[in-house]
């Protein structure tokens, strides 16, 4: 199931990107299938793909932004859970083929972790997008929670560096 | 404990710095939303703590017979909540457990959970259960750590053993008192024979029943009652091992049964282990014998060996004189073969019982092999010849016969046997 929910947010990003692409789709699906591809063989084997899988998808959509122009695209924080839920649910397939005995109650907890994430992820794009459409000269307020943002992500770099 | 990354994060780090930094370059926001879920990520990772699990194994008890049960117990407990927590139980090849080798579970801090597992011992022998092999590891799996836990716990797995209804007979016993009843004549219970009375007779022994027919006084002989000393001879040269059977499992379950049965009748026992390894017990009786017998054979493994052997490299007191020496043997070693055949020129009381590996051998249906499986079988058949010419009786014990059997063919071939 987790497998199939892996190929499932993988498509979605690349379906989403292809249907959006115009003339650009031709170029950008020998990319997209070629993450499908790799994405398939992490979960036939045991995930060497996924890396690949990522990258590629990702490019994928990335290079469609750039041709896209300068409208921001309000899909992108959707896009990058999908590629994080891919991630996710194909390292948690992998798991589940471990001959152990498990209690049931695992699954849900993992489940819940994985949903939690996406959720927080999604919630996270989703205020870096609506940040940026703010104008850069729109009062001190701004400011000061720029510069705390900025000290915020600094300081979380640290913690992570030093841990 | 050591602690691992999954191959997951520094993906998810090398897609969050290429986001942000395609952000920067491209002057776009949506590299650096794309990034903002696997930077979350990473931060929930690194969140994680290294767990501290106690984990104690113990066994039901020490000691168990081939094809009994044990429980195994597992106590955990931890000081924070373990999201997931494996354990395996490494296992030696003679133990099984039916399910529940590797378990997942989730451990809460402060609570302690208790897991049992029932072993089942297929083989016998002496075997370390544990460490545990155990891993802790975050919700999403991102990060985790292993290492061994507990310490191991010893058990010793004894053979089952054969039922035996009669055990062989020295030919000659020894000078203490036991439960064999002596070829020799002297003071005992089982009446032998009548003869004349000679100065120095007790007039206890006077039969006057025959003194009174025959006009003279005539006197009753007994057989006394005496123990011996029985040495187990243990081939451990070569062995056969097929389907999860072996002779060498086979000859120490003999051994063990033999060793039983006479140290029951007050004999004294000795053991030999003949091999690539030498291994002997000085014969001695008691239950503490019988313990020490069984140690020894639990530990009584092939061991491998290109090195000349015979008996002159065990110790004179390991084979005293008058012993009855069973030789438990698959007689795959010309070693063993030689040292037996030594063993009887210096005049031991010795019987060959010969675990068979035919059974555990399949015949390949190409000619040439057919043709040197028979040759070696014949090579068998010599050997059997040669150590019959010198007095030697060999019982072939085949897989599925109850060694009783076997026991009985020497006793018939011994039952008008003398000291030669």
């Amino acid at each position: 199931m987790a497998a199939a929910g892996a190929l499932a947010a993988y498509g979605g990003v690349v379906a989403d990107t292809l249907a959006r692409a115009g003339s650009a789709a031709s170029i950008l699906a020998p990319v997209a299938g070629l993450g499908v591809v790799a994405l398939v063989l992490a979960l036939a084997w045991d995930g060497r793909g996924l890396a690949a899988a990522l990258w590629l998808g990702g490019g994928a959509y990335l290079a469609f932004v750039v041709d896209r122009g300068h409208r921001i695209d309000a899909t992108a924080p959707l896009v990058a859970v999908l590629l994080l839920l891919s991630g996710e649910l194909t390292a948690w397939s992998l798991d589940e083929r471990w001959r152990m005995r498990a209690e049931p109650a695992l699954a849900w907890r993992r489940g819940l972790a994985v949903a939690a994430l996406a959720l927080v992820g999604l919630t996270a794009a989703t205020v870096v997008l609506a940040l940026s459409a703010a104008p850069a000269d729109h009062g001190l307020a701004w400011t000061v929670a720029g510069a705390a943002a900025a000290v915020a992500a600094a300081g979380t770099g640290i913690w992570v560096a030093r841990r | 404990m050591t602690g691992f990354i999954s191959p997951r994060l520094p993906l998810y780090a090398s897609i969050a710095a290429a986001g942000l930094v395609a952000g920067l370059a491209l002057g776009r926001v949506e590299p650096v939303a794309l990034a903002a879920p696997f930077v979350l990520a990473l931060v929930a990772a690194v969140a994680g703590r290294e767990p501290r699990v106690a984990v104690r194994l113990s066994l039901d008890r020490e000691r168990a017979v081939e094809g009994d049960e044990i429980t195994a117990t597992i106590e955990l407990s931890s000081e924070h909540t373990v999201d997931r927590f494996e354990l395996l139980v490494p296992l030696p090849p003679g133990l099984t457990v039916e399910k529940g080798r590797a378990q997942a579970l989730r451990l809460r801090g402060g609570e302690e959970r208790t897991l049992e597992l029932t072993l089942r011992c297929e083989r016998w022998g002496a075997f370390a259960v544990g460490p545990l092999l155990v891993r802790a590891r975050d919700a999403l799996g991102l990060r985790s750590w292993e290492g061994e836990a507990c310490v191991a716990q010893m058990l010793r797995v004894y053979p089952s053993e054969e039922t035996l209804r009669s055990l062989v007979a020295p030919l000659e016993t020894q000078v203490f008192a036991g439960n064999q009843v002596s070829r020799a004549r002297a003071e005992g219970i089982e009446f032998a024979d009548l003869r004349e009375w000679q100065p120095g007779d007790r007039v206890r022994r006077v039969n006057w029943r025959a003194t009174a027919l025959r006009g003279s006084l005539w006197v009753n002989e007994q057989y006394p009652e005496r123990n011996t000393d029985v040495v187990l001879f243990l081939d451990t040269f070569a062995e056969v091992r097929a389907q999860g059977r072996s002779t060498n499992d086979r000859a120490v379950r003999a051994a063990a049964t033999l060793a039983r049965g006479y140290l029951q009748r007050k004999d004294r026992v000795g053991l030999v282990g003949f091999g690539g390894f030498i291994s002997w017990l000085l014969p001695e009786t008691g239950m503490r014998q019988l313990y020490a017998i069984v140690d020894t054979l639990l530990t009584s493994d092939i061991v491998h060996s290109y090195a000349l052997r015979d008996v002159d490299v065990l110790p004179p007191r390991t084979l005293p004189p008058k012993a009855l020496v069973l030789a438990i043997t698959p007689l795959l070693d010309d070693r063993t073969g030689k040292a037996l055949l030594d063993l009887r020129a210096r005049g031991y009381d010795l019987i060959v019982v010969e675990v068979s590996p035919l059974e555990l051998l399949e015949p390949d249906p190409a000619a040439a092999a057919r043709l040197s499986h028979r040759l070696w079988r014949l090579s068998r058949e010599a050997l059997r010849w040669r150590y019959e010419q010198v007095g030697v009786p060999v019982v072939t014990w085949r897989d599925g016969v109850p060694l009783a059997a076997s026991l009985e063919e020497v006793n018939a071939f011994r039952h008008l046997a003398r000291p030669a």
